[in-house]
């Protein structure tokens, strides 16, 4: 064939309906496919950026033993193109015209921060600026409070040690601003090359050098393996996804992209596979035909190979045309919910799974009974032989189930989730199998009558075939956006649960044991009460079963809980939140144990019996342990890692209190009133890491929503291809039903009922399908609790009926508004 | 089925019927069951509007079997629809079996379709998913019948068909299928049958056969016989014949 004829049989092509709806569904399976991919890439590189600002940096390097990090470390990462910025961190007294305070000191150089801003007042009546870079030489940042702790306004000097200071900034908000209950001393910022000058730092005293790193994720990598071998027990490698505070919301976020994406690949294969199939199947005549004009086998099978490889470039492209705008636009919305510039820079390699779903979707599925288009006889021009589809069906079903694991596993990597969705999927159709069995020998039962109700069962009966068929696409693309819709629900209730609107964002530490009814008035009076008061006392964990710690846990556990003090407290209830995983909770009045917390147990090869030694001050007391409980560390409440029971030996010992609590950022001048009030407690302001916590959960909300609305979309484009497969013999039934006297509200009616019925059974066996796969998901992939989920369950089969019966009521319009006359020229 | 029950010739209907005045009869006599008077249909072509059917008026009674022949495009199948009810006239009135079909709205005039009107179509129209059984079935459903599927598989019986009762169209040759589509349309024991062009997808023998058969029922069942045809053999075995030219319709005697 010359080009040009090649090009008019396309477009001939183009004008068969089944053809239109092949590479409807081709472009739709790429737009969604890239979209969600591309836009996952986005959010990811957006999320991590964000996230990475709390670390101020992609990696942190804390060395807590007091030496500073070796100058080759540096080099190194130099070397592998890793920008690095370093800091030192220790505490001393200031002397301000008011007086002395003990301050946590903040030493940073002129590349910090590498992630995220500082946010500063260069006056106390100046605006609030966001800078990407820490005092000058010679300069200093106090917190606010502490400037008016020692009485300091911007001009005045502050001495450090030796060093005396300009104050030319008030701190604000530092990126990395932590939530560590080590540094409770208010803070100031200073650059790190005046450190020496201060002569704060000798030999033995405490101070943590801190190197910061950002660059790319394969080099950052590179440098952790380099580095790791040389690490001591004092150094501590950080990255965001180890930081308790956002890494399960982020892992959440990921995991659920990742499963829209896979759920966007199954939907599109369904899509391909259904339309593709009906193509093949329409073709019997034509390749009949060809062969009786003299065509061979493997001439008309390198035809449809041509017609399929042109298609699936066409599909292609225009998914890509689809998914490129609709990519934009997302990123545009995404960045004015961040109210920043993100960057929407196109990643080539999110295209990749869309164009492999397409071509793999389209040979696995449409190729096969395409080449078996070679061996249809001539003779079928004049005359089809019954039972000659139904052989190759196992064979095909194999093969589309092999080819949607595959793609699954290729976008996913996941072997769990694959088997979930694998799962999931035979079990519908094991289960779809049984009921169709069913349905067809009750069906068989109902006799004709002129009323809806039995024309519509009849019609499903007659139309078994397509029926079931009908039923299976259905009830997959049902169980697929159902299956993300459970997902996303569980997910933001629980998101929601973690951190609530009044979350307490203030935590008052180092109440003495006097002022703890003053402290609880003074803020119950304000209208903020106190969540729960825990006592605290610093100690180290010195002993396990009468050997030091140091010798009884092996020597390749680093655990860095051993080198600090730890918070004990006493409680006699079990915090909401908490988990018994061994042993049990103390008794009323129980006076022995201690309830340590599972990651720290896990580390410590710790079980119920062992016996603990704590040294507090110059006493050591020893309990067993008798519980192992969970903690949310997420949850911006008060966590311990040791709990003992209320009339422990730890009482004995001086203690003071902490607590937590709500206060509204426009009350925040309260704490000016406090802070005078009751001088010695530390007050530890997070309320600026849980509204950032908030607004990232914000937006990963948003890119959830999106993301479930294009997979609705696409179950819908779905499913209108499958009615649509259907639409001239249903169109062809009208006419002539209506010709024999078939009244237009019969005819309504009972195609309503028919699709109504046949989207109901649909959507009770996918609601119920994608509650099994959830609960394996919840069970792998987000932990959660497994429950009924009644709210998704009940309407989702009435939606699919309604939803259904439209597109039946749809599907017949051209035919009942129009004399049966046209439509009988129509059919000749 | 193929003994002659050809009627061939027995036409004692004389009159030419173009005008009314000229052709007195009683208006919906107990014999006549479908009176068409001064019936006029037009389509409209974009701008153009084309009368196909003008101030046509005839009646046929209770039992005939009438044969309508004409070039094609010259409306003979316009006015097998408009007398079957299937579109409503530009003008003037159609009285099927005592009802104004003219006058009714479409769902009245499915009604009367659905018990008494059959039809029969050149190109069969039979549904390719059902079976002949489930094909035969359908009008006996829509008009609410206790036992469609035993009065279905009579009927096949009766035209022949009794032992392909599950085969699907394509599985039927043309003239099993146009005999699946006359057993459709006997079904509902209708007092018409409307046959379009019924012979005109078959070759000559089978042909016969099928106008055979319907002359058959049509004797059998008293049912009023009206068919569209381009095959003067069948249409000579009608009692009467109308020729349809310009628009205008002309009774006549004899071969074309």
């Amino acid at each position: 064939m010359h080009s040009r004829d090649k090009l008019a049989s396309a477009r001939r092509d183009l004008r068969e309906r089944d053809v239109r709806v092949v590479i409807l569904a081709l472009v739709v399976a790429v737009a969604t496919v890239a979209t969600i991919g591309l836009f996952a890439a986005l959010l990811q590189k957006t999320l991590v950026t964000s996230a990475s600002a709390f670390l101020a940096a992609d990696r942190q390097l804390e060395a807590e033993h007091g030496r500073p990090i070796p100058q080759a470390w540096w080099q190194e990462a130099s070397e592998r193109d890793i920008r690095t910025a370093h800091m030192v961190r220790f505490s001393t007294m200031v002397f301000g015209d008011a007086g002395f305070q003990l301050v946590s000191v903040k030493a940073v150089d002129d590349h910090y921060p590498l992630r995220g801003e500082i946010e500063m007042q260069p006056d106390a009546s100046a605006d609030r600026e966001f800078v990407g870079q820490g005092p000058r030489r010679g300069e200093v940042w106090l917190n606010p409070r502490l400037m008016r702790l020692l009485a300091l306004a911007v001009g005045d000097s502050l001495e450090v040690g030796n060093l005396s200071l300009t104050v030319s900034g008030l701190l604000l908000r530092e990126p990395d601003g932590g939530f560590s209950m080590a540094s409770l001393a208010p803070r100031i910022m200073m650059h790190a090359d005046d450190v020496a000058a201060t002569g704060v730092i000798q030999e033995g005293s405490r101070v943590e050098y801190v190197a910061l790193f950002a660059g790319d994720e394969s080099a950052l990598e590179g440098y952790h393996q380099w580095l790791r071998p040389q690490l001591e027990p004092g150094h501590e490698w950080e990255s965001v996804r180890d930081g308790e505070t956002l890494s399960r919301s982020l892992q959440r976020a990921e995991r659920f992209l990742l499963l829209g994406g896979s759920l966007a690949v199954v939907l599109a294969a369904v899509a391909v596979a259904v339309a593709s199939r009906e193509y093949a199947l329409g073709q019997r005549d034509t390749v009949a035909l060809l062969k009786t004009l003299g065509m061979t086998g493997p001439g008309i099978g390198r035809l449809y190979l041509r017609r399929l490889l042109l298609w699936g470039s066409a599909g292609c492209l225009g998914g890509l045309l689809v998914a490129l705008p609709v990519y934009w636009a997302m990123a545009e919305v995404l960045e004015q919910v961040l109210a920043r510039p993100i960057d929407s820079t196109l990643e080539l390699r999110g295209l990749v799974p869309a164009l492999v779903t397409a071509l793999v979707s389209l040979f696995a599925f449409a190729y096969p009974p395409v080449r078996r288009l070679q061996k249809v006889p001539a003779m079928w021009v004049l005359r089809s032989e019954p039972g000659e589809a139904s052989r190759r069906a196992w064979s095909d079903m194999l093969l589309a189930g092999g080819a949607i694991a595959v793609l699954v596993w290729l976008y996913a990597q996941e072997v769990s989730l694959v088997m979930a969705l694998l799962a999931g999927l035979t079990m519908l159709l094991a289960v779809l199998a049984l009921v169709a069995w069913g349905l067809i020998l009750v069906l068989r039962r109902v006799a004709g009558g002129a009323t809806a109700w039995r024309l519509a069962l009849v019609a499903l009966y007659r139309h078994r075939r397509s029926t079931l068929s009908q039923i299976s696409v259905f009830a997959m693309t049902i169980m697929l956006a159902s299956t993300l819709l459970l997902v996303r629900t569980s997910l933001l209730s629980d998101w929601q649960n973690q951190l609530p609107e009044q979350a307490p964002n203030h935590f008052l530490i180092n109440i003495a044991p006097s002022d703890v009814a003053g402290v609880a008035a003074f803020w119950s009076e304000r209208g903020y009460p106190l969540e729960a008061l825990y006592p605290m006392v610093r100690g180290r964990l010195t002993e396990l079963n009468d050997q030091s710690v140091r010798q009884a846990v092996s020597k390749d556990r680093e655990v860095r809980e051993l080198n600090r003090e730890l918070n004990l407290t006493w409680m006699a209830r079990l915090p909401e939140d908490n988990q018994i995983v061994a042993g049990r909770w103390f008794d009323d009045g129980a006076r022995v144990g201690v309830s340590v917390e599972a990651q720290l147990a896990e580390r410590l090869g710790l079980r119920v019996g062992d016996r603990l030694g704590f040294t507090v001050g110059s006493e050591v007391i020893t309990e067993p342990v008798t519980s192992i409980r969970t903690v949310q560390w997420d949850s911006m409440k008060p966590n311990f890692y040791m709990a003992f029971p209320p009339d422990s030996e730890l009482r004995r010992l001086p203690a003071t209190w902490m607590t937590s609590f709500h206060l509204p950022s426009e009350r925040k001048s309260a704490l000016n009133e406090f802070a005078v009030r009751y001088p010695t407690v530390s007050v530890l302001e997070v309320d600026h890491i849980i509204e950032r916590i908030q607004a990232i959960v914000r937006q990963v909300t948003q890119a959830v929503e999106a993301i479930l609305a294009l997979i609705l979309a696409a179950a819908l484009v779905v499913m209108a291809a499958v009615v649509s497969a259907t639409l001239r013999d249903r169109q062809r039934e009208g006419a002539l039903l209506r010709t024999l006297g078939g009244r237009q509200q019969l005819l309504v009616r009972s195609t309503m009922l028919e699709f109504a019925l046949l989207g109901f059974i649909a959507g009770v066996l996918g609601v119920l399908a994608a509650e099994a796969a959830v609960w394996a998901l919840q069970q792998r992939m987000f932990e959660g609790d497994v429950q009924w989920h009644w709210g998704v369950i009940l309407p989702i089969p009435l939606v699919s009926s309604m939803l259904l019966a439209v597109f039946g009521r749809w599907q017949l319009a051209p035919v009942l508004n129009v004399s049966p006359m046209l439509l009988l020229r129509r059919l000749e | 089925m193929s003994e002659s029950l050809s009627q061939s010739g027995a036409c004692n209907q004389p009159s030419a019927c173009n005008q009314p005045s000229a052709c007195k009869q009683p208006s919906a006599s107990r014999d006549t069951l479908l009176k068409v008077s001064e019936l006029t249909h037009q389509v409209n072509l974009g701008s153009d509007t084309l009368t196909i059917l003008q101030g046509v008026n005839f009646e046929i009674k209770r039992g005939e079997s009438v044969a309508i022949v004409g070039r094609s495009g010259s409306g003979k199948t316009t006015l097998l629809g408009l007398m079957a009810g299937l579109d409503s006239p530009s003008q003037g009135r159609i009285e099927l079996d005592g009802e104004a079909i003219s006058e009714l709205d479409e769902d009245q005039r499915a009604r009367l379709r659905a018990h008494r009107v059959g039809f029969v179509f050149q190109s069969f129209q039979l549904l390719p998913a059902l079976s002949a059984l489930e094909n035969v079935m359908l009008p006996l459903e829509l008009a609410g019948h206790q036992a469609p599927a035993e009065q279905a598989r009579d009927l096949l019986h009766r035209v022949g068909l009794g032992e392909r009762l599950l085969h699907t169209p394509r599985q039927l040759s043309g003239g099993e299928q146009q005999r699946v589509a006359i057993a459709r349309a006997f079904a509902s024991n209708p007092s018409v049958l409307f046959a379009d062009e019924p012979t005109g997808n078959l070759d000559t023998h089978t042909g016969r056969t099928i106008s055979e058969l319907l002359m058959a029922l049509n004797q059998e069942q008293g049912t009023t016989l009206i068919l569209v045809t381009h095959d003067d053999q069948l249409a000579s075995r009608c009692q009467r014949r109308f020729a349809i030219e310009a628009g205008r319709v002309q009774e006549f005697e004899g071969a074309l």
